[in-house]
């Protein structure tokens, strides 16, 4: 057999190998109940703006804590290990990835979805001053 | 009811849509008279061809021209202009608007597709009649993309294309077109404050044309396999695929070099999936080019070959399907709106993708048998490696393409919850690792092999050797690069040494063959580069150490790493940190744009100061000021480490108005009367007292605005618990009937101070309720006026006061007296003047005495003086302040400041990479010339 059939096929194997390896870099991403379990997720939610707030630049900065919940009607308390990001309030969707523990979801990672900042603006209107 | 409306410039609109329509028939004409004219080159067919592609290439320039019209003058009129650009938009900056959006940008990709079209157009005709018809075949789908048609199949229709000559009106209904005259009443949107840089203007059209000239590759495979005729393409195109990739790898490298110098997250790669995509089409493109030197040297044809420019070509299109549709959705930090294109991109990428495999599965019979190559031969290694990249590109584009996978499994099984990966930047270093390991190593050895292994046995002595030293020499750099960075697992040790295996050796080539060929030298500098952004990678990658980081702080949940990469600094306050004292000194609003001077100090063992440096990170407003947009990093660069500083957050009331607000809002003030010179406890700690009362404040919001008349209170406020005073001056200014308040924040102590308006009308009596007494006087006596004893000291001629500005002809004579109440001792100057010979006085008023006092004669005769004083009829004694508590601090920023070693080595390396193959493209094309 030629020499680049038999390194393309051990080059396809290895392909192969790194697929079935990287399965435990996927995850779903977990509800809020799934992620209990304490592995590493991603949990998709809302904002719970009814509930508190916190952060509290002064003491540590890199601390930003807020409830979320998910569509299957469970909440956490998020810990981010991060500022407290722009237009947070604004948020439509919230995706953290962290860990739970003792009940607290630890979130080391966040993407948020904003409304689009500049297209469902209503029309501006000139200031009648400028 | 038709409303005929006023200042509208309808003619560009008309343009426009005809120019639409027609580049798209004249594309779809070229390309239909393209394939037909293949049986017979010189056919009517051929000519017609050629000829529709002018035509259409004409129309594009013109509706270039013709947008770009329209939003230098603000034709806000039509959607484009008015999303895109705004009064406030500087001039420089119009570029980036006009490809802001998706229908400037596809202009921009189908400016680039006619420009290379044109050019190629004067290739023999064996290449124009296939490779224009690839073009013209794009050119179809891409103005397609601009054709805004609205078919009516479905419920809702069905849209082909986004057209950029749209009225705005058109498509939104808003009462303010009831108006007639609504243009002179809209604004445009604007350029997003984000992209307000220069990268937004340059990189966009590298990267669209490295996106174009993909298909150049991908046109000349084409011509390959329909004229049956696979070789003469493989010489005629490779400075093109060789420009390719250069281009698309410049383009690449200017978005990682944007994000790290503008962007706040500190790096120039995520890992992001639209990063992804242009990096996977270029390094399948770089597999094609290994390839294609194959063919090009040793006259084996590869399959893969075309396989390879067939998939880079596909991938780009891809990459625009992924950016553009909208199906990225939550797992890129990139916002692409999507615009109904979604079907339409998917026919994109298919056509070409099933074209492609079409004619490549159609000639499989008419390739070469494959023979047998030698291990020791340069073309083995070559399709090694490119075997390896198309893997490499495989694992990336498999792994960014979950959400597709998802949305597919999902269109059948509606209860499946897609998959994400967990932590991508984890995932993708842990094989690209690999990767770049393999690669660096082959590209080391097989530079210095030779096609077909000729002469092996020969030169099999000289290679061993070779490599020997180059392996020592590799081992001894990779120890040294140790002593200035950690390499922390052995895995990364040895992409160190493969880094610096590939960086000796392809030097050693580069030095070597410059003396004999030069053009064979390039490919050195290329694999050269590749080891020095891998070295570049190690060093600001791995080894980058963030300065803001404050190991006092520690999370409940966190490791000490996670938690310490930002820092909260106060204004004015030096915190130490990762051996710098950092300061933030100052910030200033110009425009749209606050600005912060953040100081370092970098400190040695012995605590002197090793240097210090100035950043100035900044924040920028949206276009209407009412929000912070975007922040921009500041970066420090030396050549062997960069400093990178970026502002991540700030408090609230700086951060919006609406917060700002809110926060005001939410204070309680309490009113309290306090007698000037008393003191009083504000709380168990904090003693209050005001000590004197300006008419001229030197508070220094308020000097920046000009008032009729102000107040400002200076007050000293003491903190016991941490014996402290701060002198504050809250202050007002009067304009008629207005009063406008600067109150004061003592930020340490959550304190803020107004002046309540009930001083305005204690401080500011009427004339005419006072009760004046007169009072003659000489130079040198003086007089009483109840306790206070007044002396006239002197006269002085150039008198001053805010309430005179001198006229030509004024005589103006101010007297000078000193009053004494008890151990208060003050000056006054009232002033007489006579202008146009009439007598006026200037009143001079002393507030802590609470006298006014006008000089309203002078006898020459007798030397005397006549004044008029009045005591003022208010208790200027106390003074009324509205005092808030627990105010939250606005004087402070979140840092990340982090320092990138060897950074320099990355950038070097990339534009190293893509010089040795713009080197080689040119050198290759001028000496095509120079034979022919």
């Amino acid at each position: 057999m030629n020499k680049g059939v038999i390194v393309s096929l051990i080059v396809i194997l290895i392909g192969v190998i790194v697929v079935i390896t990287s399965s435990k870099d996927v995850s779903t991403y977990a509800s809020i109940q799934d992620a209990k379990s304490g592995n590493l997720v991603k949990i998709a939610g809302q904002l719970s703006k009814d509930k508190p707030m916190e952060y509290d630049a002064e003491n540590n900065p890199n601390q930003f804590v807020f409830f979320m919940h998910d569509q299957k009607g469970g909440e956490v308390k998020v810990v981010l290990n991060k500022p407290k990001p722009q237009d947070f309030e604004m948020s439509e969707q919230i995706v953290v990835t962290g860990r739970m523990t003792n009940d607290v979801f630890s979130a080391t990672d966040i993407l948020m979805k904003c409304p689009s900042k500049y297209k469902n603006e209503e029309i501006s209107i000139k200031d009648q001053n400028g | 009811m038709a409303t005929a409306y006023l200042g509208e410039h309808l003619y560009i609109g008309y343009i426009g849509q005809i120019g639409i329509l027609i580049a798209f028939v004249s594309a779809i004409l070229s390309a239909f008279s393209y394939a037909l004219s293949s049986k017979d080159f010189d056919s009517g067919w051929h000519q017609l061809g050629r000829w529709a592609f002018y035509v259409h290439g004409a129309s594009i320039f013109v509706l270039i021209s013709v947008l770009f019209y329209a939003m230098y003058h603000h034709f806000y009129e039509y959607a484009y202009v008015f999303d895109h650009v705004s009064d406030d938009l500087p001039l420089r900056y119009i570029l980036s608007a006009f490809w802001e959006g998706q229908e400037g940008s596809f202009l921009l990709w189908m400016f680039w597709n006619v420009s290379l079209g044109f050019i190629l157009l004067h290739k023999p005709k064996n290449f124009e009649v296939p490779v224009i018809l690839v073009f013209a075949l794009m050119q179809v789908f891409l103005t397609s993309m601009i054709l805004g048609i609205y078919l009516p199949i479905g419920t809702e229709g069905f849209k082909i294309g986004s057209n950029p000559f749209v009225l705005l009106r058109q498509i939104n209904e808003a009462p303010i077109f009831q108006n007639a005259d609504y243009l002179s009443l809209i604004k445009g949107r604007g350029l997003n404050p984000l992209l307000q840089n220069y990268w937004m203007t340059i990189h966009p059209p590298i990267t669209f044309l490295g996106f174009s000239s993909t298909i150049v590759p991908f046109a000349f495979a084409f011509s390959g396999l329909y004229s049956r005729d696979l070789k003469s393409w493989i010489e005629a195109s490779y400075n093109w695929v060789l420009f390719s990739a250069g281009i698309l790898g410049t383009g690449i490298l200017m978005g990682s070099l944007w994000a790290y110098e503008a962007l706040t997250f500190g790096g120039y790669w995520a890992w992001d999936p639209v990063e992804n995509t242009s990096l996977v089409a270029w390094i399948v493109l770089i597999g094609g080019i290994h390839l294609h030197l194959i063919t090009k040297k040793t006259g084996r044809q590869s399959k893969l070959l075309y396989l390879f420019y067939i998939l880079a070509f596909v991938l780009i299109l891809y990459s625009t399907y992924l950016t553009r549709s909208g199906i990225l959705g939550d797992t890129s930090a990139h916002a692409f709106t999507n615009m109904g294109l979604e079907s339409q991109l998917i026919a994109l990428c298919l056509f070409f993708l099933i074209f492609g495999l079409f004619w490549w599965i159609k000639r499989f019979k008419s390739f070469d048998k494959q023979t047998e190559e030698s291990v020791y031969s340069r073309e083995f290694w070559l399709y090694i490696s490119a075997l390896i990249l198309l893997l490499s590109a495989t694992l990336i584009i498999m792994a960014t393409s979950l959400p597709v996978f998802n949305k597919i499994i999902a269109a059948f099984n509606p209860n499946y919850t897609g998959r994400v990966i967990t932590d991508p930047i984890y995932h993708y270093n842990k094989y690209q690792l690999w990767v770049a390991v393999v690669v660096s190593i082959i590209s080391a050895k097989a530079v210095h092999l030779r096609y077909f292994a000729s002469n092996w046995t020969l030169i099999k002595k000289k290679f061993l050797l070779r490599i020997f030293v180059y392996s020592v020499l590799a081992i001894i750099l990779t120890w040294m690069f140790s002593l200035e960075i950690s390499y922390f697992h052995w895995q990364n040790a040895l992409l160190s040494f493969s880094a610096f295996f590939t960086i000796v050796s392809n030097g050693h080539y580069v030095i070597s063959k410059l003396k004999q060929d030069t053009k064979l030298a390039f490919a050195g500098i290329s694999h050269f580069g590749f080891g020095l952004m891998i070295v570049g990678i190690l060093g600001s990658a791995l080894n980058q150490k963030h300065i803001s980081s404050n190991p006092f702080l520690f999370g409940e949940v966190f490791t000490k790493k996670d938690v310490t990469k930002y820092v909260q600094l106060i204004k004015g306050r030096p915190l130490f940190s990762q051996n710098y004292w950092i300061t933030y000194e100052s910030d200033t609003l110009i425009g749209k744009t606050l600005t912060y001077s953040i100081d370092f100090k970098e400190v040695g063992a012995d605590k002197n100061v090793l240097n210090e440096f100035k950043l100035h990170p900044n924040a920028v407003y949206s276009n209407d000021l009412s929000k912070i947009a975007a922040f921009n990093p500041d970066t420090k660069h030396e050549w062997t480490r960069d400093v990178f500083s970026a502002v991540v957050s700030v408090p609230p009331a700086v951060e919006s108005i609406e917060k700002s607000k809110e926060i005001e809002g939410a204070l309680v003030y309490n009113k309290l009367t306090i007698p000037i010179s008393d003191s009083i406890f504000l709380e168990d700690s904090i003693v209050l007292k005001p000590l004197t009362i300006h008419y001229e404040p030197s508070n220094v919001v308020y000097n920046r605005h000009e008032h009729v008349a102000g107040l400002g209170v200076s007050i000293k406020i003491h903190d016991l618990a941490s014996d402290t005073s701060f002198v504050v001056e809250p202050a007002f200014g009067i304009d008629g009937a207005l009063l406008y308040n600067y109150p004061v924040q003592v930020q340490d102590l959550g304190l803020k101070i107004r002046l309540n308006e009930d001083n305005a009308s204690s401080y500011f009596s009427e004339d005419a309720k006072l009760d004046y007494q007169e009072y003659k006087v000489k130079e040198g006596q003086s007089f009483k006026i109840g306790d206070s004893e007044v002396k006239l000291v002197g006269l002085n001629k150039n008198p001053k006061h805010k309430n005179y500005t001198s006229q030509e002809g004024d005589i103006a004579i101010a007297a000078i007296l000193k009053i004494k109440r008890n151990n208060i001792e003050e000056v006054a100057e009232p002033i007489f003047i006579i202008r146009d010979n009439l007598p006026q006085s200037i009143k001079y008023f002393l507030p802590t005495l609470g006298l006014h006092i006008r000089l309203s004669f002078i006898d020459p005769v007798n030397e005397t003086f006549t004044f008029q004083i009045a005591e003022d009829i208010n208790n200027l004694k106390n003074i009324t302040l509205d005092i808030a508590k627990n105010v939250p601090r606005t004087d402070y920023v979140i840092l990340l400041a982090t320092v990138f070693p060897a950074i320099k080595l990355f950038w070097l390396g990339g534009i190293m990479m893509m010089l040795g193959l713009f080197l080689s493209s040119f050198s290759r094309h001028f000496l095509k010339r120079k034979i022919s």
